[in-house]
């Protein structure tokens, strides 16, 4: 009989070890990361490419939050990323004005973009501090609200000499790629005809810190 | 054509070539730019480039074509200034 409990014990341990993947680093259990970053070296950047010019954008005015489980990433993940429209450059003050007037952005009546992830699939564990994933989360623009999938890349790094350099506390460092449609976002992209894409490829690169 | 108008003709065809060179030489952007961007990767985290704009003037098509249309149509008013009238 103690055999079939010790057996069963062990099966539940796999199966959880098995299911549960996190990152393999000093800290344990909840944390919370803050993506505010005074320094402005967090980054979001866009890219629309189109016969007639590819356009490069960044966004540098960043917030937001991530927390999760260490050892158990997949289902502990939840977080929202923030970012101010107003900080929206394209190298062009123009383009900038345009991107952010009554027809496009509108920055006035929506001043913020954002993102709310609550999950993570296809995890897959590349080092001991560093996972990939995919996340499916609520996107807001322009006031419209979608759920957008994205790829991700986690990096976890304990606390140490070189990271209190950037900011105190364990930091986490995200990348992510995803794309995403004008015109599911009532953006009309047919004021602005051949210069714009349709079509928007956001990549993210971001650090936060849990102190 | 008399002898100014060959003297318009000329300066508005060297400001129109000009421009044309000058936009080849920096990279046929077709808008003008004043920050341009650059990458540089992060220390601790490898993987990631973070993009930064710095100052730099491009010269684009747009400012191309808004100096030639100028030259074009200034060239064009004193062209029509310069003609020999007939004598009567």
């Amino acid at each position: 009989m103690n055999k079939y409990i010790s057996t069963g014990l062990t099966l539940l341990v796999l199966v959880i070890s098995i299911n549960a993947q996190g990152f393999k680093v000093k800290a344990k259990g909840s944390q919370t990361f803050n993506f505010e970053d005074k320094g402005g070296r967090n980054q979001i950047s866009f890219y629309s490419k189109t016969p007639l010019e590819d356009i490069t954008g960044t966004v540098n005015a960043i917030s937001g939050w991530a927390t999760f489980d260490v050892t158990d990433f997949v289902k502990t993940l939840k977080g929202k990323i923030i970012v101010k429209v107003a900080s929206m450059n394209t190298g062009i003050e123009l383009r900038n004005n345009h991107m952010k007037s009554v027809n496009w952005l509108d920055e006035k009546k929506f001043p913020e973009i954002s993102y709310e992830f609550n999950s993570a699939e296809s995890v897959k564990q590349i080092a001991d501090n560093k996972l990939s994933f995919k996340v499916r989360g609520k996107f807001t623009l322009h006031g419209v609200s979608k759920d957008v999938e994205a790829d991700g890349e986690a990096t976890y790094l304990d606390e140490n000499e070189q990271t209190q350099k950037r900011a105190p506390g364990d930091l986490l460092g995200i990348r992510s790629n995803f794309k995403i449609k004008l015109s599911d976002f009532d953006i009309d992209n047919s004021i602005i005809g051949s210069k714009v894409s349709e079509v928007i490829e956001v990549s993210v690169n971001i650090v936060g810190s849990n102190k | 054509m008399n002898k100014k108008q060959k003297l318009i003709l000329n300066i508005v065809g060297s400001i129109v070539l000009s421009s044309v060179i000058i936009w080849i030489a920096y990279g046929r952007e077709i808008f003008t730019k004043t920050q341009v961007l650059i990458e540089k990767k992060d220390d601790l985290f490898p993987d990631m480039v973070q993009k930064q704009w710095i100052d730099k003037f491009v010269w684009g098509l747009d400012l191309s074509g808004a100096i030639s249309g100028i030259a074009i149509l200034t060239g064009f008013i004193f062209f029509f200034l310069f003609r020999t009238k007939k004598q009567q």
